[in-house]
């Protein structure tokens, strides 16, 4: 036998022992106590820290009411269809899946299989935000196979129950549940409110191992906002507006603007044409949807998107805060207020001399009407829209007072409306508007060579017919939470007072009578039994003149109502209108007498009739469905119509038009008394331009009754300018057609 | 002679006591080290493998054939592997060569397809044909090994073709390991103290030089580099320290328990393999890494307490060379996992996922209970 260990050698093994039994492990103990116990949490923490997900729960988005508490945006629950390829049992699954799907989605199904065979992953969204009905069905295939590969996951999607309605107000919130535009985006942290969290473990691939570990933190759900728009007057804004772009076919869109002066709170704000916030991408003006159309035909993919999206933005776009134009005639209101205030004249008994021009730094400024005013006094001025009478008020007010006047209109800065891009005026610096030729200032007192948005227009005139106070004006009345409990409420809010109460009442009669009298410019804004006043503009889009000629103008009129004590504010503004008759440069008063016709009596402004307006007051017409015949013809004597029986029986059992609606005296009720009688319909004839005479035989000839408006009804000579329904409407027998009549032939201002 | 009064043994078979505390050792750090495979491996099946169980399965196969080849082992008289050793190391050398013809893993030529078996890893086979040269040679030598001509030159004459080879595929951290049993094997062989004092100074001069310019190294700069700063490069050579320090650090005293180990799920690379320490120390903690070491410790203490017991030198330094190489690979992976030393590929013996070494593994533990039969033979 070979000798075993010496004695060396177990010296040597036993050092050998030490170094690695004892030695070597205690290092390795003490680097994992130090590893592990003294840096212990820093590695837990970036270990967590890198392992953890957190998941947003999204928060139940505010809602959006009209002042009366009518909901005009809110959030429902939708679903997101995932599919997680990790959890198919096996490729048929996966066919069976995307069969499915596929057909019920409308996804391709060649798209379900290739994420389908992302095995790693364990979500897939198929398609977000699917309908309730859709959801259900999926639901019941995944209990019916028994799938784990298929999941709902809730999302909230945004709708609008009124469509277009305030469209460019409410704007619209992008796929992320943010707001994207309007009211959306400005309050999208109010409605937002603080999304959840749910932590979960994921692996190095992103995937979950919720069976490892989860955690909530609920969401808050968003505050709702209350608006000071009102959906019935909004609605009466953009029926109007919306009438009055397609009659004079106006092209770059029209706004409108009603606000009670008051307090400054906007009660509709309205831009035409505008979109469907349920559909926000989707271009919703038929004409330019068809121009598109069109161009994807004949451009390349790059250039039709870019159109696209310029066509987008346009829809979005907020006229009324947005676009500064320039404001005109409309302007007077201010240039008067400055000059009443300053007493540099008065209503009556001063008196300005109109040879048809006024020359200004050596050259002759014309007045609209070549042939000049005379003399005029003030009032008359306001009322005939006197340019040389106004470039002479802009002298006597002097370019000093007048700059600071403009300032403390609030003109020379926005308005500070809780609305995104909100843009600001385009005016002269001191320095400029005073200068010795005196050109600017003369310009600037009838409203042009300067630009302010349509919200700054309306704040300021409101501010001088109020008694004097420039407002903030506001468009979000309160703030509520989840629970209905009042966060926040806007107290209205006086920025300053800018003329006195007294200059301002005066204002405010001289406006009555530019509205109310048969020779002011502002007539056809008249509405029986209302004190309406206001003031029309024309402005000529000088910065779009083509060789010096300006081609494109743009008409507006701002009313306000009742006169005596202002409430009310309307400004309508028509960009571009393509003019289709002699009476265009008026064509928006029309818009807000309409406006003020339908607004004042839903606000309660109790109507007082002069005699005269109360002989043409309209009667309502009777109840007589359901009656005999002969009872229906006592009924209508009575009231002073007239019938007219269609078929052969003994009862009414449909009347044209229906009960209680007003119309004229002397009006035909159409009675139907056979269920089987076709109704019939006949074709609005076009009475704008005709006399009171031709007008009222060509409707009742066709079957249709007549209701006269305007102020000159009865005069000699007077003619249709305006007709509702227009004409080539297909409507009932029976239907009653609005025609205002004018005396005399409008002047351009 | 004693021996004639009860025969126990022949040149065959060895009929004596075995070490059962040696054995103990082996079978509940191989229990702990499968339980350890299962829970560090199976987010890494599931995902990569798609089935759980596609490690643990073949691994416990391995552990059971290899629990039989290591208890079949002890009976046989270790002695007959004298005469073998030249023909093994002749073997080694072939497969060395072999295997550098076999298409490439990773960038590396380490493995020999077998077929039914799966792979071979020749630096296994390497790794045990060495000790027994040493062995054998010491065994002869060992009363001149104070010399250089016979303390020094032989070792490296039987160490330089294996490492030449081993470089050559390449594969560094078996190189160490060769070279860090040649050492042990050499001290306790009885080579002056003079050449490890020389040794110690090269190697400290070295380390100082690369710790200093990282760059002189053109293959290790990049893992001395994220060695003394991981978060250099934490995407690229530092990401699996900084895994593997999320993993260790997360366990803290007590651990996440077994299974709830975060890391393995796919963010620490070779949570089945190299770095299955780091799984084992997030998920017991320090109290149970720390027990896990100790076994490791009693394991070395116990393979040379019975390689002290051999009164046959071959048998001696056979259990040396043994207990060694899977100390110093224990050692050096707990210290690559824990970044004490510079990342370098090395298993961690009883725990780490493979088959074969597991297999070859436990058939040196037979060896070992093979030696210690015979200790306790000649002890009679």
């Amino acid at each position: 036998m070979v000798r075993g260990t010496s004695n060396k050698m177990r010296l040597r093994l036993n050092i050998v022992i030490f170094l690695m039994a004892v030695a070597a492990m205690a290092v390795l103990i003490g680097r994992l106590f130090y590893i592990q116990i003294y840096e212990g949490e820093k590695w837990q923490g970036r270990a967590i820290s890198q392992q953890m997900r957190a998941m947003q729960i999204s928060a139940e988005r505010g809602v959006i009411y009209d002042t009366n508490m009518k909901t005009l945006a809110a959030s429902a629950t939708v679903w997101d269809v995932i599919v997680s390829p990790a959890q198919l049992k096996g490729p048929e699954e996966l066919e069976l899946i995307a069969d499915y799907l596929s057909e019920l989605l409308e996804v391709d199904r060649e798209k379900i299989i290739e994420r389908g065979q992302r095995t790693y992953s364990y979500y897939e969204v198929i398609k977000s935000k699917v309908e309730k009905d859709i959801a259900d069905e999926i639901n019941a295939f995944i209990l019916k196979h028994r799938l784990n590969s298929v999941n709902l996951v809730e999302n909230t999607r945004r709708y609008y129950p009124y469509g277009s309605l305030a469209s460019t107000v409410l704007g619209f919130t992008g796929s992320d549940n943010n707001g994207a535009y309007g009211l959306e985006a400005y309050y999208n942290k109010t409605l937002s409110g603080l999304p959840g969290v749910r932590t979960s473990a994921k692996n190095a691939k992103g995937a979950d191992m919720d069976f490892l570990y989860e955690q909530r933190f609920e969401p808050q759900p968003g505050n709702s906002i209350v608006l000071t728009i009102d959906e019935a007057v909004q609605h009466i804004v953009e029926k109007h507006l919306e009438a009055a772009v397609v009659e004079h076919n106006v092209e770059a869109r029209a706004c409108a603007i009603v606000m009670d002066v008051n307090t400054g709170a906007i009660l509709a704000m309205a831009t035409k044409p505008d979109f469907d916030p349920n559909e926000p991408r989707v271009i919703a003006d038929p004409h330019v949807a068809e121009q598109l159309a069109q161009l994807k035909l004949e451009v390349d993919e790059n250039e039709y998107l870019k159109a696209l999206g310029e066509a987008q933005f346009a829809q979005w776009r907020n006229k009324a805060i947005s676009d500064p134009y320039e404001p005109g005639s409309v302007f007077k209101i201010l240039t008067s207020a400055m000059a009443l205030d300053l007493e540099v004249t008065k209503p009556t008994g001063n008196y300005f001399y109109c040879p048809g021009f006024h020359v200004v730094a050596g050259r002759r400024k014309a007045c609209w009407k070549a042939a000049g005013h005379g003399s005029i006094d003030f009032t008359q001025a306001v009322k005939f829209s006197c340019n040389p009478a106004f470039m002479m008020l802009g002298e006597r007010i002097g370019a000093e007072n007048f700059y600071t006047y403009f300032d403390r209109f609030g003109l020379l800065s926005t308005t500070g409306i809780e609305l995104p891009g909100e843009a600001d005026s385009i005016f002269y610096s001191m320095d400029l508007l005073g200068k010795k030729s005196g050109e600017e200032l003369a310009s600037s007192a009838f409203g042009q060579t300067f630009k302010v948005t349509p919200i700054q227009l309306i704040t300021a005139v409101s501010a001088a017919v109020n008694g004097g106070n420039l407002m903030e004006p506001y468009i979000v009345k309160q703030v509520i939470d989840a629970n209905g409990n009042v966060v926040e409420t806007t107290q209205p809010s006086v920025r300053r007072q800018v003329i006195s109460a007294e200059s301002s009442k005066t204002l405010a009669e001289i406006l009555h009578k530019v509205v109310s009298d048969p020779d002011g410019s502002g007539r056809y804004a008249y509405v029986p039994g209302y004190r309406v006043g206001g003031k029309t503009g024309t402005s000529e889009k000088i910065d779009q003149s083509v060789d010096g000629v300006v081609k494109e103008r743009i008409s507006s009129f701002l009313g306000i109502a009742p006169s005596d004590d202002p409430q009310y504010a309307v400004l309508v503004m028509l960009d571009e209108p393509h003019l289709q008759n002699i009476y265009g440069s008026i064509i928006a008063a029309p818009v807000v007498g309409n406006i003020f016709k339908e607004i004042l009596p839903y606000l309660g402004v109790e109507p007082h009739y002069t005699e005269k307006e109360l002989q043409n007051l309209d009667v309502s017409t009777p109840q007589v469905t359901g009656g005999l015949v002969s009872d229906a013809q006592r009924q209508a004597t009575a009231k002073g119509l007239k019938i007219r029986v269609v078929g052969e029986g003994d009862t009414v059992v449909r009347q044209v038009p229906a009960s209680g609606q007003p119309i004229p005296r002397g009006s035909t009720i159409i009675l139907y008394t056979q269920e089987t009688e076709q109704s019939t319909t006949v074709t609005v004839p076009n009475v704008v331009g005709m006399s009171g005479a031709a007008a009222n035989a060509a409707i009742v000839n066709a079957g249709l009754n007549i209701k006269v408006g305007g102020i000159d009804i009865d005069s000699v000579g007077s003619v249709a300018y305006s007709q509702t329904p227009y004409a080539g409407t297909v409507v009932e027998a029976g239907t009653v057609v609005t025609v205002l009549f004018t005396s005399t032939t409008p002047e351009a201002d | 002679m004693a021996t004639k009064k009860r025969k126990k043994g022949s040149f065959l078979f060895v009929w004596g006591e075995m070490d059962y505390a040696f054995l103990l050792i082996v079978v509940v750090l191989m229990s702990i080290g499968l339980v350890m495979l299962f829970s560090a491996s199976y987010a890494n099946a599931l995902y990569y493998m798609g089935d759980s169980l596609h490690y643990i399965s073949r691994q416990v196969a391995f552990a059971v054939g290899g629990v039989i080849c290591m208890l079949g082992i002890s009976r046989i008289n270790y002695r007959i592997l004298k005469p073998l050793t030249l023909p093994i190391y002749g073997v080694t050398i072939l497969l060395l060569i072999l295997v550098l013809f076999m298409p490439p893993i990773n960038g590396v030529r380490r493995w020999i397809p077998i077929p039914l078996i799966g792979t071979l890893q020749p630096s296994e086979v390497a790794k045990f044909a060495l000790v027994l040269m040493y062995a054998s040679y010491i065994s002869v030598y060992h009363q001149k090994m104070h010399t250089f001509k016979y303390g020094l030159l032989p070792f490296g004459a039987i160490l330089a073709p294996v490492v030449f080879l081993l470089l050559k595929e390449p594969h560094l951290s078996a190189t160490v390991l060769m070279i860090g049993i040649t050492g042990v094997m050499m001290f306790v062989g009885g080579t002056d103290y003079r050449w490890f004092l020389v040794a110690a100074g090269a190697a400290g001069v070295l380390i100082a030089v690369v710790i200093i310019s990282p760059d002189i190294v053109r293959y290790a700069g990049g893992r001395v580099e994220t060695w003394l700063d991981p978060f250099a490069d934490p995407q690229g050579y530092g990401f699996q320290t900084i895994q593997s320090l999320y993993a260790i650090g997360s366990g803290g005293l007590t651990g996440a328990g077994i299974g709830g180990s975060r890391q393995k799920y796919l963010y620490l690379p070779e949570a089945q393999n190299d770095f299955i320490f780091a799984v084992v120390a997030e998920e017991l903690g320090f109290i149970g890494s720390t027990l896990i070491l100790c076994l490791f410790a009693l394991l070395i203490w116990r393979g040379f307490v019975i390689a002290m017991r051999c009164r046959d030198r071959f048998g001696c330094m056979v259990a040396v060379g043994i207990t060694a190489q899977v100390g110093i690979q224990t050692i050096l992976n707990v210290a690559v996992v824990t970044n004490t030393v510079p990342n370098t590929g090395i298993s961690l013996p009883f725990f780490s996922y493979g088959g074969t070494a597991l297999l070859m593994l436990l058939c040196e533990m037979g060896v070992v209970l093979s030696v210690s039969r015979c200790s306790a033979l000649e002890k009679e």
